[in-house]
C-alpha cells in the first residue's frame, strides 16, 4: 500500500504539488490522471524518494521509500524508459539494479523473459526502440517481485499488442493482490485498465474515487432518440436540459432518462425507431472535469485554483 | 520464482491474450534481507566495468604514457651528453619516464567523473537511486569501486612508463634507475596513488557538476592550465601556486630531483589528498541534499 499524506512540493514560487493525500490500495489498478504539468511525475518522484517533499510524507508499506532495506522488493517503478546507458546491455543494466538490492542473477533472466526480451538481453540498450525500452523499464520494475508497482506513462511508444499486454499485466498483478499505480494520457486505455482513479490538477487532488463513480459524476448522461417525426418529438421534450440534432437526424437528449423520453413520446403518439442511453467515456468525463485546471490556458493566475476545485 | 509465470507475455498471438488467471500466489512481503554497502559495491562494479569508456580510457592512457616515456627517454638521454655539470646534477630520470601523468590525470579524472556524469547524462541516476535510495551508500560505493579500478590502473601506467622510460634512457647512454631503487618505487606507487586521487577528484567534480563536458573542461583547467600559467603569475601568487596548488604539489611524487623551494613528494601528495577529501565531502553533502 502506497500512502501519501499532505504531500507538498514547492519549486521557488511554483507549488508543483499541493497538500496531496491519497492511498493506493492493493488488489486494484489505480489510475493517476492529470493534465501535463499537474504534478503527477513530481508526486511519483517523491513517493520513490528521488525528490524531497517540501512538506508531508509518502510511505510504502508504512515506511518512506528511502528507509526500505531492499526497495525493489517493496515497490517496482517505471519512471523514465529512456534512462539506460546506450552502450550497456539490457542484461547488465538489470544486473546492476538487482545487485544493489542483493537480488539473485536468476531474477534478471526471469524478468527479461517476463517482458519477452530474452533474445535482446545482450544487445546494447542504445539500439532499442522506444517500445523495447519501455519493456526493459518494466522488467526493472518487476525485478524484486514487489507487492506494489508504479508505472509512469507505461504505454508511450508501445504498439497495439504491447498496449494490450500492459493492460493484462496490470490487471493480473492487481488480481494477485498487488497495488498498481499507473499514469497515462490514453483515456480509453485507462478506462479499460483502472478500477480506481486519482485525479490531480495544478498539484491538488481533484478526485479520488472508483472509475464508475468518476464517470457518472463528471459526465452528463445522454440519450439518443431516432424518430421519423423528429420535429414533433423535439417539441415534446421541452423539459430536457438540451436537445441537439445529429447529422443523421437523430436527437441527442441530455437531462431526461430514456424511460421519460419513451413515456413522453408515447403520450404524444410519436413513433420511435431507436431509444438508447449513451455510455459516457472517461475521456469526456476527464475533459469536462479538468478543462479549467489545464495549465497553459489563457487565464490569470488569480483564477487558477477555482477551476481545479470545482 | 515461478510467481510471474501466470502473467501474460508480450509478443504472442491473440490466443494468449485472454485475461490472466487469478492463480498467482500472494505477493510476498519483502523477505530479502536488507541490502548493504556490499551489494551497492557489487552494483557499481558491474556498472564501471560495463561502461564503454572504462577500457578505452585506461588502455589509451597506458599507450600514451608508455609512448611518451620512450620518446622522452631517448631525447633526454641523447641530450644528456651535452649538459653542463650543473644541469647534470638536476637530471631526473624518474620524472623523465613518468611525465605522462600530466595527461593520465585528465583521463582518470574523466573516468571518475563519468562514473556519475554518465548516470546523469543517460538519466539512469533515477533507476540507480530507486534501487539504492541510500545516497551516501551510492556515492561511497562509486568512490570505492573507482579507486579499485584507478589505483591498479595508475600503478600499471606508472610502472610501464618507468620501465620503458628507463630502458630508453639506458639505450641513449644516460643515467637510469633500477626498479629496486627506493626512488623508483616511490615514483611508481606514488604516481598510482596520485592518479587514483585524480579519479576521485573527477568523481567529486562530476557529482557536483553533473555534466561530462563541464567536468572535462574543469579537469583541464584545474589540473593543467593553472600549472601552465603558474610561472606567469606575479611573484608571491606565482610562488604560492607553484608550491601549494594541489595538482602541482601532488605531482612532486613523481620527481626524483628535490627542488628545495617546493613541497616534498609525500607532503605534496598529502596536500592533493586533503584537497580531494574536502571536495568529496562537499560532493556527498550536495548529492544527499539535491533532488535526483
Amino acid at each position: 500500500m502506497i500512502e501519501v499524506r499532505g504531500l507538498t512540493k514547492r519549486y521557488g514560487d511554483v507549488l508543483a504539488v499541493d497538500d496531496l493525500t491519497f492511498a493506493v490500495r492493493p488488489g486494484e489498478v489505480t489510475g493517476f490522471l492529470g493534465p501535463n504539468g499537474s504534478g503527477k511525475s513530481t508526486t511519483l518522484r517523491m513517493v520513490l524518494g528521488l525528490d524531497a517533499p517540501t512538506a508531508g510524507t509518502a510511505t510504502v508499506g508504512g515506511r518512506p521509500y528511502a528507509a526500505q532495506p531492499a526497495p525493489l522488493t517493496v515497490v517496482g517503478a517505471l519512471l523514465d524508459p529512456g534512462a539506460v546507458l546506450p552502450s550497456r546491455s539490457a542484461f547488465h543494466h538489470l544486473l546492476a539494479l538487482a545487485a544493489g538490492n542483493g537480488l539473485p542473477r536468476r531474477r534478471v533472466d526471469e524478468v527479461l523473459a517476463d517482458v519477452g526480451m530474452e533474445k535482446a538481453a545482450r544487445r546494447k540498450a542504445g539500439t532499442f526502440s522506444l517500445g523495447m525500452r519501455q519493456r526493459l523499464g518494466i522488467a526493472a520494475a518487476l525485478l524484486g517481485d514487489p507487492p506494489a508497482v508504479v508505472f509512469d506513462e507505461p504505454l508511450n511508444g508501445l504498439d497495439p499488442e504491447g498496449i494490450v499486454w500492459i493492460r493484462q499485466l496490470m490487471r493480473s498483478m492487481a488480481a494477485e493482490g498487488r497495488a498498481v499505480l499507473m499514469s497515462s494520457h490514453l483515456m480509453s486505455e485507462m478506462e479499460l485498465t483502472a478500477d480506481h482513479l486519482i485525479v490531480i490538477g495544478r498539484g491538488k487532488l481533484i478526485a479520488d474515487m472508483s472509475m464508475k463513480a468518476f464517470i457518472d459524476m463528471n459526465s452528463e448522461r445522454e440519450v439518443l432518440v431516432r424518430s421519423p417525426q423528429a420535429e414533433t418529438l423535439r417539441g415534446l421534450l421541452a423539459t430536457a436540459v438540451d436537445v441537439r440534432t445529429e447529422n443523421d437526424g437523430a436527437l441527442v437528449v441530455t437531462g431526461l432518462e430514456a424511460a421519460e423520453i419513451g413515456a413522453l413520446a408515447a403520450a404524444g403518439g410519436v413513433e420511435l425507431h431507436e431509444l438508447s442511453p449513451r455510455q459516457a467515456s472517461l475521456e469526456q468525463a476527464f475533459m469536462d472535469l479538468t478543462r479549467d485546471a489545464v495549465e497553459y490556458q489563457a487565464e490569470t493566475k488569480t483564477e487558477t485554483m477555482t477551476g481545479a476545485s470545482r | 520464482m515461478s510467481r510471474t509465470a501466470a502473467w501474460p507475455r508480450p509478443g504472442r498471438t491473440a490466443k494468449n491474450l485472454v485475461p490472466a488467471r487469478r492463480t498467482g500466489p500472494e505477493p510476498s512481503s519483502p523477505t530479502t534481507r536488507g541490502a548493504t554497502f556490499r551489494h551497492s559495491l557489487h552494483a557499481e562494479w558491474i556498472k564501471i566495468r560495463t561502461m564503454r569508456s572504462t577500457p578505452y580510457l585506461i588502455l589509451g592512457t597506458l599507450a600514451f604514457c608508455v609512448g611518451l616515456a620512450a620518446l622522452n627517454g631517448s631525447s633526454a638521454g641523447s641530450e644528456y651528453a651535452d649538459l653542463s655539470p650543473a644541469d647534470r646534477a638536476v637530471f631526473d630520470p624518474l620524472a623523465t619516464s613518468l611525465r605522462g601523468y600530466l595527461l593520465a590525470q585528465i583521463a582518470l579524472g574523466l573516468l571518475g567523473g563519468m562514473v556519475i556524469t554518465s548516470e546523469y547524462g543517460a538519466r539512469t541516476i533515477v533507476s540507480t537511486l530507486t534501487s539504492v535510495p541510500h545516497r551516501a551508500r551510492v556515492l561511497g560505493s562509486k568512490a570505492v569501486v573507482l579507486v579499485g579500478v584507478a589505483l591498479p590502473a595508475g600503478i600499471a601506467v606508472s610502472l610501464a612508463g618507468f620501465l620503458v622510460g628507463q630502458a630508453s634512457l639506458s639505450g641513449a647512454g644516460a643515467p637510469r634507475l633500477a626498479l629496486s631503487d627506493g626512488l623508483a618505487l616511490r615514483g611508481i606507487l606514488g604516481g598510482g596513488l596520485y592518479l587514483a586521487l585524480a579519479g576521485l577528484f573527477g568523481l567529486a567534480l562530476g557529482t557536483v557538476i553533473r555534466s561530462t563536458t563541464a567536468t572535462v573542461t574543469t579537469l583541464f583547467g584545474v589540473l593543467l592550465i593553472v600549472q601552465a600559467f603558474a610561472p606567469a603569475l606575479p611573484g608571491g601568487v606565482g610562488e604560492w601556486v607553484s608550491t601549494y596548488w594541489p595538482p602541482i604539489a601532488g605531482g612532486q611524487i613523481i620527481t626524483g630531483y628535490r627542488d628545495p623551494e617546493l613541497l616534498g613528494p609525500w607532503a605534496g601528495l598529502g596536500v592533493m589528498a586533503g584537497c580531494v577529501a574536502v571536495l568529496l565531502a562537499a560532493a556527498f553533502v550536495v548529492f544527499r541534499k539535491r533532488d535526483a
